[in-house]
């Protein structure tokens, strides 16, 4: 192999890795957030769930130093914060939009308490246990492929089969069609039976703890440690993967790795010190978003009609 | 209230005091005023924007791009006319205006944009504008780390002339002239909204789309004005924040203003008159904060406690009053329209 190909080589698999290891925490956010808005709620408040997430998984980890109770907890956290988002919602019939934002501005503000309370205002954050790579013997050595598909951590198995498991969940059973049935027509699935305000606080609770877990894989498989800035952002990216991956569990998986493969590409062409600009990069996927809902091939057809809309019973 | 005042509690700090601090500091002293009415401009030239478009039945959530690009065109305009540069200088009184054309264009045409995908495609206004923030800002951070990047180490521009800044208008403060913009767009809109046959239209239009057109409206029109309108009032923040208290553009410059901003819009509850005062408040809590920070070492965070808690409060209250308990004799009242309008 001479050295300009092994070069390239080197390039393609940091680069696929990275992608895939980028792609994580919003997949399984996005996932979540499918359940949500096939449901008929768009839950805005994912961004401030997931650093709710990442902030209580550092905080046990870091007192027990047991990453799965730590995993967990998690995602019990972001239930209990959607909870609340599901009530201002549902029941309050509040702006889903509004709830939304503002419940972020409350994660901001409740996060960056605890954690200064809990840890005292010492100013160097602390790592803690977390996951670890997985090395699957032979596999892993593959060449080219080997290490990008099988080096990854446990989290990431967990969830590409969850992505399966929720393409299931929502295609192929009662409870995925009544779901579905909330979101698309309120008032038919109403006189057909089905409890639509039950199945919209289940399609938040999903997606709440979904985007808890969330939290979780940022701080235990990726990062190590809590800051207030952990999440930026990520939650809204996971709304662009659902819209992008068209409602589809499935398809949001591959819009995933699109988002991740341009966040990887741009790091590491500012390595390679290119002359393209990096934001022409991470600013794509958003563009391609954009164009996928603007109604322009027809999007607007695969979005649940009565998404945003508050169900009143008569 | 007395969630956080039992915070302050857990911080060994009396509540009494903590309050008096939060709202010592921007209303009890002339420093922290000054401080207050800075944050208080673009804050409400931002809910100005809020309350045209939502009003008009568009629910624009784009304010942080509007303000970036305002920002930025605005930047553009007065470093052009550094000593030196292409232009040199220009007298302020040429200036003024046209950084405020350049900044509100800039605004007007981002959010016009999406209101064109809604009026037109029938694109959904929600998702797209919260898209659109991102390219905003990856524009703003190419502008500032390649074209328009100052010597050194921080992706910033140059500093602007000193003869493009807007004047100080309380001696001893860095109140700047923006909070007088700002009054004037509150006044503009209200005239809008309010006295004319344009703004009565798009409010017609935003109740009820469908009546309006049976009424002769050109309801595509009326969205697509209301986008212009409100972005370019999201991007007329930028200009004032950058000409004002700023004076350079950099990566980070909104901080989370465009978000903000709606907020303050809903807890004047879309009133053109309330937001000035509301902006005040708010923009005079956070400066509070960052007094209490410093003296108390209570964490500035726990006002974003303090005032998220009061928005939802607002927002469960407002929709809670309406639930209809119907007692014999009573008729029931019906739900407020803006409720109905918010939820769009």
């Amino acid at each position: 192999m001479s050295g300009s190909q092994f070069i390239l080589s080197a390039f393609v698999v940091t680069w696929l890795t990275a992608s895939l290891r980028l792609a994580g925490p919003v997949l399984l956010a996005a996932l979540g957030e499918t359940f949500a808005e096939q449901s008929g709620v768009l839950n805005i408040g994912i961004e401030g769930t997931i650093l709710l997430g990442a902030l209580t998984s550092f905080l046990v980890s870091y007192y027990t130093g047991m990453i799965w109770l730590s995993l967990l907890a998690a995602i019990f956290a972001g239930i209990a914060a959607n909870i609340f988002l599901a009530w201002m919602y549902v029941t309050v019939r509040a702006s889903q939009v509004v709830a939304g934002l503002v419940f972020n501005v409350l994660a901001v503000g409740v996060a960056s308490v605890v954690y200064r309370k809990a840890l005292g205002n010492s100013a160097v954050p602390e790592s803690i246990a977390m996951f670890h790579p997985l090395h699957i013997p032979f596999l892993s050595n593959l060449s080219g492929i080997g290490p990008v598909l099988f080096g990854q951590t446990i989290l990431f198995y967990l969830t590409i089969a969850l992505a399966f498991a929720a393409h299931f969940v929502l295609f192929h059973t009662n409870f995925g069609l009544a779901l579905r049935a909330s979101g698309e027509n309120p008032a038919a699935a109403d006189s057909a039976g089905i409890s639509v305000y039950r199945m919209r606080y289940a399609g938040t609770l999903i997606s709440g703890a979904a985007a808890g877990m969330a939290g979780g894989y940022l701080v235990l498989a990726q990062v190590g440690l809590f800051r207030e800035s952990i999440v930026s952002g990520q939650g809204f990216i996971a709304l662009a993967i659902v819209i992008f991956g068209r409602w589809n569990p499935l398809k949001a998986t591959v819009a995933a790795m699109v988002f991740g493969a341009c966040d990887a590409l741009q790091l590491s062409l500012q390595i390679f010190g290119t002359r393209v600009p990096p934001q022409i990069l991470l600013a794509l996927p958003y563009v391609v978003t954009i164009l996928a809902i603007s109604g322009l091939f027809g999007g607007k057809a695969v979005q649940p009609a009565a998404l945003m809309a508050p169900y009143v019973k008569d | 209230m007395f969630v956080t005042a039992f915070l302050f509690l857990s911080y060994g700090a009396s509540p009494w005091q903590a309050y008096f601090t939060l709202f010592h500091e921007p209303f009890g002293t002339l420093r922290g005023f000054g401080y207050a009415l800075v944050r208080t401009s673009p804050l409400s030239l931002i809910a100005l924007g809020t309350i045209v478009s939502w009003r008009s039945g568009f629910a624009y959530l784009g304010f942080e791009g509007c303000f970036v690009l305002g920002a930025s065109a605005t930047s553009w305009l007065a470093l052009l006319t550094a000593p030196g540069a292409r232009v040199g200088p220009v007298p302020f009184f040429i200036f003024l205006p046209l950084a405020i054309l350049f900044g509100f264009a800039a605004g007007g045409v981002w959010a016009g944009l999406v209101g064109l995908v809604r009026a037109r495609l029938g694109g959904n206004e929600v998702l797209i504008s919260l898209m659109s923030n991102y390219v905003a800002i990856f524009i703003l951070q190419y502008l500032v780390s390649g074209p328009m990047r100052a010597p050194g180490s921080l992706p910033e521009t140059r500093l602007l002339p000193r003869t493009t800044w807007l004047p100080f208008i309380l001696p001893g403060t860095r109140a700047h002239a923006g909070i007088l913009i700002a009054i004037a767009a509150a006044g503009l809109v209200w005239m809008l909204l309010q006295k004319m046959p344009l703004g009565y239209e798009m409010i017609v239009t935003g109740f009820n789309a469908a009546a309006a057109r049976y009424a002769g409206m050109d309801v595509a029109r009326r969205i697509l004005l209301a986008a212009f309108f409100a972005g370019g009032l999201g991007g007329l923040a930028g200009t004032v924040e950058v000409l004002g208290s700023q004076h350079r553009l950099m990566d980070g410059i909104s901080g989370g203003v465009g978000f903000v901003g709606i907020v303050v819009a809903l807890l004047a509850r879309l009133n053109p008159v309330a937001v000035i005062p509301t902006a005040l408040l708010y923009g005079g809590m956070s400066v509070g904060a960052d007094a209490m920070q410093r003296r108390a070492n209570i964490p500035s965070s726990i006002t974003f406690i303090l005032q998220s808690l009061a928005v939802l409060l607002v927002l469960a209250f407002d929709a809670l009053r309406y639930y209809k308990i119907n007692f014999p004799g009573f008729s029931p009242r019906t739900p407020p329209p803006v409720a109905d309008e918010v939820s769009k």
